[in-house]
């Protein structure tokens, strides 16, 4: 696969365009949505998504089909989007430890949010909620950022996880608990009230 | 929430008669293991101890609730879709890029 992604070769032959032109009508939408949960927003996506096709463009023809596609998307627009996010800006990536996460006062160990009686859908309408959940999310080192936004909300096996980002399933695994540690951390250092949310039933017991 | 036997080795444990009273060091031993316990890959044994220490526990039954939680809001955040101009634009735009060089 990475030599696909190295191969800036010629223009497809036709043959070559409608398979490029089926590739993106059947996964233009998978890699949007994956952008913009990378990116947080619709612009950077859409540069992303640009990136990722055409990357896939010159690295089709290549392609043996022995992962399946959109793993091979995900990879692609994994790695475009660690280029492009380097050439941006040098965030500091650092590890998270386990033992940052230890609660260490009674406020701690519980989310301070309106989500009683709700489903994930009516208490996601709460724009303060899904502003302090996009807001711990793109607060996590990238590294563990993927990770968390490829199994927790692309739904990607642990396993494909690993083979999108060459890591083994142990490392998803750990760099998934730490993510999902954080983002918890997070939102249960924010108190999120329910005020704009007219829909909600009783949010406080 | 489904268990499934997953062979875990490395958290194997080693006093299954070890209570709540054990204190901090077993609550952060749970600490390790939640996402795997969430995601039901421990093994049944394992999850019958920490479901006894979250009986005693409050805090770590407080804790693992606010984990569950924070994986439920992920996986139910929405994306706004993109739009069929865009689509478009997009494409076009790719092409463009890619048959330049």
């Amino acid at each position: 696969m990475a030599t696909a992604l190295k191969n800036r070769s010629q223009p497809l032959p036709a043959q070559g365009l409608d398979e490029f032109g089926t590739l993106y009508r059947d996964h233009v939408d998978l890699v949007y949505r994956y952008a913009h949960r990378l990116c947080g927003e619709t612009e950077a996506a859409k540069d992303l998504v640009q990136e990722t096709f055409l990357n896939a463009y010159r690295g089709l023809k290549n392609f043996r089909g022995d992962a399946r596609i959109s793993t091979w998307l995900y990879t692609i627009a994994s790695r475009t989007c660690m280029k492009m996010r380097r050439k941006r800006k040098g965030e500091p990536e650092h590890e998270l430890s386990l033992d940052e996460f230890v609660p260490t006062s009674e406020g701690e160990f519980r989310l301070q949010i309106p989500t009683e009686g709700l489903s994930p859908e009516e208490a996601l309408e709460n724009k303060e909620l899904r502003r302090a959940l996009d807001q711990a999310i793109n607060k996590l080192p990238k590294k563990y950022r993927m990770v968390l936004i490829l199994c927790d909300m692309e739904e990607v096996s642990a396993k494909e996880v690993g083979t999108i980002m060459s890591l083994n399933e142990r490392a998803v695994k750990s760099r998934l608990h730490r993510a999902r540690l954080f983002v918890r951390r997070e939102l249960s250092a924010r108190g999120i009230l329910d005020e704009n949310d007219h829909k909600s039933r009783s949010l406080h017991s | 929430m489904t268990k499934k036997k997953t062979a875990t080795p490395h958290t194997k444990q080693t006093k299954p008669s070890s209570r709540h009273k054990a204190g901090r060091g077993h609550c952060l031993k749970l600490l390790r293991q939640l996402s795997a316990y969430i995601d039901g890959e421990l093994a049944s044994d394992i999850c019958k101890e920490i479901r006894s220490h979250l009986g005693a526990c409050p805090n770590c039954e407080v804790f693992i609730l606010s984990l569950q939680q924070t994986v439920i809001l992920c996986r139910h955040r929405p994306v706004p879709p993109l739009k069929s101009a865009d689509r478009v634009a997009l494409r076009r735009a790719i092409l463009k890029k890619a048959n330049a060089k």
